[in-house]
């Protein structure tokens, strides 16, 4: 797919987001709104899948250890066929198989539970490696936020993946400096991130979390690796592309009324 | 089976298991050694996975490997692996029921003995039992803690299997039956009292059944080798004939085996029940068996909770 096609893909999934999280009346939209474009580069690009069998061993893995950002991984689902459009509506309701984080036996096209923060690169290590025992050429993608690096379980993957020469294991850090109590930079002492993980072997690639572009050739790089897992970390914007939205952390969980998915609809329409 | 010790019994289930099956695999959080898994490695070297002392990302790898298809077992000791690595087990094993195998060693105050309570695991098996879908085995020797290994290897799902210190003696006969899942009345002399016994201090309630009866009680011992699912109806049925019991473990007495019978006694015979634990106490170093008499584990303890348990209030 082209950078433009895919860019409003990602802009049409941060609708989907706004107009579910206001039909659910629950959810956490602003964390979505910066993967959006990593979101779309993977599902609508990147990676093997096949959702007629979500659980086609040979398939790429998914794992989106900041799992809070679910609305915009089951839009993505939606979109991709595995299930129908009108059931993003039923997010987090008891009668609705959409969890309020993902669900892997609930939910067709989810590798794996997420949501409790800072276990998804240790996860996607598990997978990766057990993708590569059973002979099956693929990749695991995973997408940690920053807020969630300060959990000891992000470094001790770290140190794992390095020494288990994780070469399908590709992570993208979601750096848009916001967590949900505050900034990042006020609440710990995590950046400068992307050195951290160099610290600890990994391959480390710093791009724009919003370029379409830039977002596809660095996988392209990471894949060139064999023995080496990658980290892509993408400089974001909390909320981007929804303008009240945008770097305000009162975004990280709060449902959208029905004049601001209006807004919404209105700063997306020509970008979809 | 020619084996030393528990530890070396369960890993050597776990190899044979291994050679008909190539999806099973090892993680371990440095504890490759203390599970006897040195020689599991000679002979599979790739199918062991040591992330250093990480129990969390142990569990963690795991849960990423079972949802590939593959059947990997983390070893580590009691306790890192159920309080450190408690929510992964939890969340990432349990909640979606893959198909990992856990085995926690120094089970119980018996199992760490000299290294204190830093090291000696008395919550492992109540914090296990609080999480819906975990099978939890306790083998009381080293011929039942390899069928227990055997069993738990046939299993789909999350399972435990909690070892202790290795050095546990042997109380079954060659050739006693071991079934998953099942009660098992190791003798009975009569219906007088129920002792319950898991793991490895069935040889003190083997002692006290002994005693007993040399004191005119006649009980049966019954052996508790699955805690969860607890054979409720085989428990319900001991307590019918018996009317009373005496439950003892190493473990604390909340959580544990004797809470699960308590729990069954309730629902199917309500009736007296003394429990033998820890006694909701941290206890200290000490060699195994002066550490089971200090803490009120003593065959002594166990004969005169079961005439408690006989005693009309």
């Amino acid at each position: 797919m082209t950078v433009d096609e895919l860019s409003r893909i990602a802009n049409r999934l941060r609708l989907d987001v706004v107009e579910t999280v206001h039909a659910a009346g629950d959810g956490h939209p602003g964390p979505c709104m910066s993967i959006a474009d990593i979101m779309s580069v993977l599902f609508f690009d990147e990676m093997k899948l096949d959702p007629q069998n979500p659980r086609w061993n040979e398939r790429d893995r998914f794992v989106l250890s900041k799992g809070h950002a679910c609305p915009i991984l089951y839009a993505a689902l939606a979109r991709k066929g595995y299930f129908p459009l009108e059931e993003l509506k039923g997010l987090r309701s008891l009668d609705s198989f959409l969890q309020g984080h993902p669900d892997m036996n609930k939910i067709p096209g989810v590798d794996t539970v997420s949501g409790s923060l800072g276990n998804g690169v240790a996860i996607g290590l598990g997978m990766a490696q057990g993708c590569k025992m059973q002979g099956i050429e693929n990749y695991v993608y995973v997408i940690v936020g920053d807020g969630e690096e300060e959990e000891g379980i992000i470094w001790e993957a770290a140190m794992a993946a390095a020494k288990m020469k994780a070469g399908n294991l590709i992570v993208f850090a979601d750096l848009n400096n916001h967590q949900s109590g505050g900034k990042v930079t006020e609440l710990s002492s995590l950046y400068p991130v992307q050195d951290k993980w160099e610290a600890f072997h990994w391959h480390v690639q710093s791009i724009d979390g919003h370029d379409v572009a830039a977002i596809k050739e660095a996988i392209a790089q990471a894949k060139k690796l064999t023995d080496r897992p990658s980290l892509i970390a993408c400089k974001t914007l909390k909320g981007k592309n929804i303008p009240y939205m945008e770097d305000n952390n009162a975004w990280h969980k709060r449902v959208p009324t029905e004049e601001e998915v209006e807004l919404a609809r209105e700063a997306l329409k020509d970008k979809m | 089976m020619n084996t030393k010790s528990t530890r070396e019994a369960a890993m050597l289930a776990i190899t044979e298991a291994a050679r008909r099956d190539d999806k099973i695999v090892i993680i371990s959080p440095d504890a490759v050694a203390a599970a006897r898994a040195t020689r599991f490695r000679e002979e599979f070297p790739d199918r062991v996975i040591e992330v250093g002392i990480a129990e969390q990302d142990a569990v963690d790898i795991a849960a990423g490997l079972a949802t590939t298809g593959m059947k990997p077992i983390v070893v580590s000791y009691a306790g890192f692996l159920t309080m450190r690595a408690c929510e992964m087990i939890r969340t990432f094993i349990a909640y979606p029921g893959l198909n990992v195998k856990l085995i926690g060693l120094n089970g119980g105050m018996l199992g760490g003995e000299r290294e204190g309570v830093t090291h000696q695991f008395y919550e492992d098996v109540g914090i296990l039992r609080s999480m819906p879908g975990v099978k939890i085995l306790t083998p009381a020797d080293a011929q039942q803690a390899y069928e227990a290994a055997k069993a738990m290897m046939a299993l789909e799902g999350p399972a435990y299997l909690r070892l202790g210190s290795g050095r546990e003696p042997e109380v079954f006969p060659e050739g006693t039956p071991y079934a998953f899942g099942k009660i098992r009345e190791v003798k009975r002399y009569g219906d007088d009292v129920a002792i319950f016994a898991s793991g490895f201090i069935m040889n003190r309630a083997i002692e006290a059944l002994e005693q007993l009866h040399a004191e005119g009680v006649d009980g049966t011992l019954i052996d508790v080798s699955t805690v969860k699912p607890l054979d409720s109806q085989g428990v319900a049925e001991v307590l019918r004939r018996t009317d009373c019991a005496v439950a003892v473990e190493d473990h604390n007495i909340y959580g544990g085996m004797s809470s699960a019978i308590c729990e069954a006694a309730c629902h199917y015979h309500p009736c007296k029940v003394r429990r033998l634990g820890l006694m909701d106490i941290y206890p200290r170093s000490g060699k195994a068996a002066a550490l089971l008499d200090a803490y009120g584990l003593a065959v002594r303890d166990i004969v005169d909770a079961a005439k408690d348990a006989m005693a009309k209030e």
